[in-house]
């Protein structure tokens, strides 16, 4: 089953490559199997370790192994990035080969999360750029070269050192194989540690993304296809906290502990000063782009606080804000389908025509801004209780973000539906965007108010983490 | 105290409202919209009511986030305020299916209301911390869609903004607070706090500093000095908004909280000097900026500041059952006073300004005595209900300290004038404007008959001592609250302290019913463009706070933009100027490169010589 969720995309993605005549529906029929697979995985789950376990030897003398596995936060994460590859074929209006390369992504995210032998991770990890490349590349906008060179560098850069920290742990660590269990039963320790950790740092740094290596994201998001699908797999494709949790604090904790000082100021500095320049973003896509650097700041801020909660809540954040997220950008593709810009400055006041997409505009803001009872904000609370007991100022100084994101998300939104309205009649929510309002909104509230279905899964994660990093519970 | 699935249906109720008017509003139409809008609300009130008399109720979800439950409780605080948000709700419901009659809105209206009331209510009766802030976040989510309910006027948009923006500094407050105690206690059920804080084992100051972040967010949705921005302005909203949300209920939420968290406050003398001091200067500033509005909401909205500064003055001194009692007689008598001027407004075709109103006492004879009850009660005439609340407040500062009965008594006097000034400006003298008032109909004058009959009787239940000695609110309260001794003041001084306030009042109310009748002396029109514009509070923070952020949201935001990684970035920022910024941005890249290179050669000599 596992094997299906994880490459069924894949060959569904090859297969529209090859025959683009198969169409949307397609498409949709092969997205919405992926999310009932995954589906299918969450109620299977038995709630405790690593489900769908399957282990093959791949290069078995130098240890490697194509291992896959799901655990509470695996699973969380493979729901949202079904859901929202979902959502994106549904509403976005693009071409059968853009829907394409996002189901190649979509293998390669789903990878990511399943990955159980560490080069295996690597392989996902940095297969997954390829095809984000390729949609900026093929059907990005007019300064789209400048950005993929950004976006590359950065990626590619972080991605050098981190393949040094592999080997790194491997071998100094002395594990026999690159497998999860063997490496965390062989933690790196000593002096290598805290370059081993600074290898996966400024990798996973980048794909958080953390201050200050959020730089290629707004010019990833303003390039990118303005339907936002591509901005949506983006956002997906901020797997660093993730990446954080899974790999570079159990394996390297020793070495963690050298830098958490650094990175709770990162973390926490990066998710007010984000929020903050938000405010001046002068399109919506880059105010996207900022909110989303200072939602991951205070995840970030959760997960290298070391505790349970803090893991917890960093761990439903992320699932959350791809949510959310991607969410918001499709909005943003469908009014720009509507008034063909982008910009925040000009008022349009498009609720009097459109009132149902002002609703669902507000339902996915309010989650975006942290509104209890949407999803946003189970996440944030539960990062603030862990992250409160270990760096109360800090956290204060990253808690000041709810205010700078009242701020900036209510101040744009309103430019955009509220007051007089322009004289171009824009359509309301019509045909397939009622599907995407109903399955968004519904999701936005079932994590905002019934978060247990996740958190008691994640719970004996990040548990165990901060038994292992140590910091209090 | 029962485990009862009925409490969660309290709240279940106008939720079911909002959800059904949000979703079919339309083809329910009116007034079948705000009829049903009305009952749901009555059947919370209903239901609440008689939960009450078991004696109490309360519910629990085991575990809702790690941790923490999901706990709602009725007990006899939470009771009170279920009453008062749930039946003055209801009345300020049918109200507004006469006010809001004919908008194009009307649905949307009554769904934004209900929701507002489902909102309050798990507020009030949520029993762990997260759960009142859901409720603490979803009224401020009901008060910004009503503040902007007509939204494509620009100035209600930004009205509506601004009251979430300030508020949500308060909210910060209370998420630290949250933060602060989980650390302290492990826990956020307010049952198990005041456990926790009673079996002691903790750093006195830290709880202090809890209890100082819980004020925070009291002052923020009370609308305390210095965040009390939002609220004049939130009379962007149509009336019965105002009435409901920033008059009888929301806006009293914080001083709740700090009852509800008086076990963490009590006895800690720094915070009660600031408590008190915050709502002495709000009741100042609220009084005299009231006295220089032309705008009838304005005039009301800021009396209300006013009074909610008298209620933290009640939480500062620790009288926390008086803040309680003044908080339902203030529901009575200011949802009737902004009641009255909404039926004056509707009766005017929408006219707001006092200059054009006046003789309304023969145009609108019903209204009139409606509103006279109000202006007296708000002036805190004897034996009206705003007289005891206002008297029980005097009589603990006088406890506090003399020289605070005396400052408070001079705040009660501004309360008496400018609740006279309104009522002279409104309904005396003769009209002066053009429209012809007609009287509202039968469905907005009940709830004020209702209202007006709490606004002159609600105070029985909470006489001083002297007269009652049986009285029934404070030992209720004390249940829910805790009992925090105090002694009582001598029969003698009590009384005297009663008749001082009752002659201040009275005489207060006589000379302003003459002097606003006159033509204005030159010293008080002076005053009054002062008090016009609030003291210029909104310019100093505009000048000294939201420009110099927002500069500096672009300053940061063009440093953003131009740097190209971090290191070039703090380069950039400091550098600071365009033209150097290519060449930096190269320069940047080589160091980086030249970086990760020196760390991959590192970590492989590591292992060479390992």
């Amino acid at each position: 089953m596992i094997h299906l969720g994880l490459w069924w995309p894949l060959l569904a993605g090859l297969l529209l490559l090859l025959w683009p005549s198969l169409g949307r529906a397609f498409a949709l029929v092969a997205a919405g199997l992926s999310l009932l697979v995954s589906l299918f995985l969450f109620a299977g789950y038995g709630g405790q370790g690593l489900a769908y376990t399957s282990q093959t030897p791949f290069l078995p003398e130098v240890g490697v192994y194509y291992a896959l596995g799901l655990d509470g936060a695996g699973l969380l994460l493979w729901l949202a990035v079904n859901l929202v590859v979902l959502l994106g074929v549904w509403v976005a209006e693009v071409p059968v080969r853009f829907l394409a390369l996002a189901f190649l992504m979509q293998t390669g995210l789903l990878g990511i999360f399943a990955a159980q032998d560490l080069l295996l991770f690597y392989a996902f990890f940095e297969a997954t750029l390829i095809p984000a490349l390729l949609m900026l590349w093929f059907y990005g906008g007019p300064e789209r070269l400048r950005a993929i060179y950004i976006f590359a560098l950065f990626t590619l850069v972080g991605s050098l050192p981190m393949l040094a920290a592999i080997f790194a742990v491997r071998y100094l660590g002395g594990a026999p194989s690159f497998l999860y269990a063997d490496l965390a039963a062989h933690p790196l320790g000593g002096s290598a540690a805290a370059l081993a950790f600074l290898g996966f740092l400024i990798a996973f740094a980048v794909k958080t993304p953390l201050f200050p290596l959020h730089a290629w994201l707004p010019s990833f998001h303003q390039q990118n296809h303005p339907s936002g699908l591509a901005d949506a797999m983006g956002t997906l494709y901020k797997v660093g906290i993730f990446a954080f949790f899974k790999w570079a604090l159990p394996l390297v904790p020793e070495g963690f502990r050298e830098f958490q000082g650094l990175l709770l100021f990162l973390a926490a500095f990066g998710a007010l000063y984000a929020a903050w320049l938000a405010f001046s973003a002068p399109d919506w896509k880059t105010l996207l782009a900022y909110a989303g650097v200072s939602h991951m700041g205070v995840g970030a801020l959760g997960l290298f606080s070391g505790t349970a909660e803090g893991t917890v809540g960093a761990l439903y954040l992320l699932g959350a804000s791809m949510v959310y997220g991607s969410a918001m950008f499709l909005l943003v593709g469908r009014v720009y389908q509507r008034t063909s810009s982008l910009e925040v400055a000009p008022v349009r006041g498009l609720a009097r025509h459109a009132p149902a997409l002002y609703v669902l505009g507000m339902f996915i803001l309010m989650a975006m801004i942290g509104l209890p009872g949407l999803s946003g904000f189970p996440g944030e609370l539960l990062v603030l209780l862990g992250a409160y007991q270990v760096a109360p100022w800090l956290t204060f100084l990253a808690f000041l973000s709810v205010i700078a994101a009242a701020a900036y998300a209510l101040s744009a939104f309103q430019k955009l539906f509220q007051e007089k309205p322009q004289a171009q009649v824009v359509p309301d929510l019509a045909g397939r965007e009622w599907g995407f309002a109903v399955l968004t909104v519904g999701v936005l509230l079932l994590m905002g108010l019934y978060p247990k279905l996740f958190t008691t899964y994640l719970e004996p994660l990040g548990r165990a983490l901060a038994a292992l990093v140590g910091g209090a519970s | 105290m029962q485990e009862t699935v009925l409490l969660p249906l309290i709240v279940a109720l106008p939720l079911l409202g909002f959800v059904l008017l949000g979703l079919w509003g339309r083809r329910i139409g009116e007034p079948a919209a705000g009829w049903l809008a009305s009952f749901l609300v009555l059947g919370s009130f209903l239901l609440g009511f008689w939960l009450l008399l078991q004696g109490g109720a309360k519910w629990t979800l085991a575990e809702w986030l790690p941790g923490i439950p999901f706990s709602l409780r009725l007990d006899n605080l939470s009771g009170v305020m279920l009453m008062v948000v749930s039946g003055v709700g209801f009345l300020i419901h049918l109200w507004a299916i006469g006010y809001m009659h004919g908008d194009a809105g009307y649905s949307r209206f009554f769904s934004y209301f209900n929701l507002f009331i489902a909102a309050m209510l798990v507020l009030v009766l949520g029993d762990s911390l997260p759960v009142v802030f859901i409720g603490w976040e979803g009224v401020g989510l009901a008060s910004y869609l009503l503040i902007g309910f007509w939204y494509t006027e620009r100035v209600n948009a930004d009205s509506a903004r601004k009251a979430f923006i300030v508020n949500r500094i308060g909210d910060l407050g209370f998420l630290l607070a949250m933060g602060l105690l989980w650390s302290m206690f492990g826990t956020l059920s307010i049952s198990e706090l005041v456990e926790k804080v009673e079996a002691g084992g903790y750093s006195f100051t830290t709880l202090s500093l809890a209890g100082f972040f819980l004020l925070i967010g009291a002052i923020g949705k009370s609308a305390q000095v210095p965040l009390m921005v939002w609220l004049p302005d939130a009379m962007a909203g149509p009336t019965p908004v105002s009435a409901l949300i920033h008059a009888a209920t929301m806006v009293t939420a914080g001083v709740y909280l700090l009852v509800r968290h008086a076990f963490i406050l009590h006895g800690d003398a720094f915070l009660a000097g600031s408590i008190v001091a915050l709502g002495l200067l709000t009741a100042f500033y609220g009084a005299l900026c009231s006295l220089g509005q032309w705008d009838i909401k304005r005039i009301v909205a800021y009396t209300t500041l006013s009074q909610l500064g008298f209620m933290f003055v009640a939480v500062g001194v620790g009288a926390y059952w008086v803040a309680i009692f003044h908080i339902v007689t203030h529901a009575f008598f200011k949802a009737l006073m902004f009641m009255t001027s909404g039926s004056v407004i509707h009766a005017l075709g929408g006219e707001q300004d006092v200059r054009q109103m006046g003789g309304m006492r023969k145009h609108l004879p019903i209204t009139h005595r409606h509103g006279l009850v109000a202006a007296l009660a708000s002036g805190g005439l004897p034996p009206l209900a705003g007289f005891w609340s206002k008297d029980a407040i005097l009589a603990y500062t006088f406890e506090y300290g003399p020289w605070l009965w005396a400052l408070m008594l001079l705040a009660s006097a501004l309360a008496a004038l400018y609740s006279i000034r309104w009522y002279v400006l409104v309904f005396l003298g003769e009209y002066r404007g053009k429209a012809h008032p007609h009287e509202s109909p039968p469905v907005m004058l009940w709830p004020n008959h209702i209202l007006m009959g709490g606004a002159l009787g609600v105070g029985f239940i909470g006489l001083p001592y002297v007269i009652d000695y049986k009285n029934f609110l404070e030992p209720f309260l004390s249940k829910a609250i805790g009992e925090f001794p105090h002694e009582k003041l001598p029969v003698w001084t009590e009384w005297t302290l009663i008749i001082v306030s009752a002659l201040v009042a009275i005489g207060v109310l006589l000379w302003g019913f003459r002097f606003f009748q006159q033509p204005l002396p030159q010293w008080y029109a002076r005053f009054q463009q002062a008090a016009l514009n609030g003291f210029y509070v909104d310019m100093l923070y505009n000048t000294l706070l939201v420009n110099p952020l927002k500069a500096l949201a672009e300053l940061l935001f063009s440093a953003d933009r131009g740097l190209l990684g971090g290191f070039a970035g703090l380069g950039s920022l400091m550098g600071g100027l365009g033209g150097l910024l290519a060449r930096l941005e190269a320069g940047a890249l080589r160091l980086y490169l030249l970086g990760f290179l020196l760390a991959l050669v590192l970590l492989l000599l590591w292992g060479v010589l390992r």
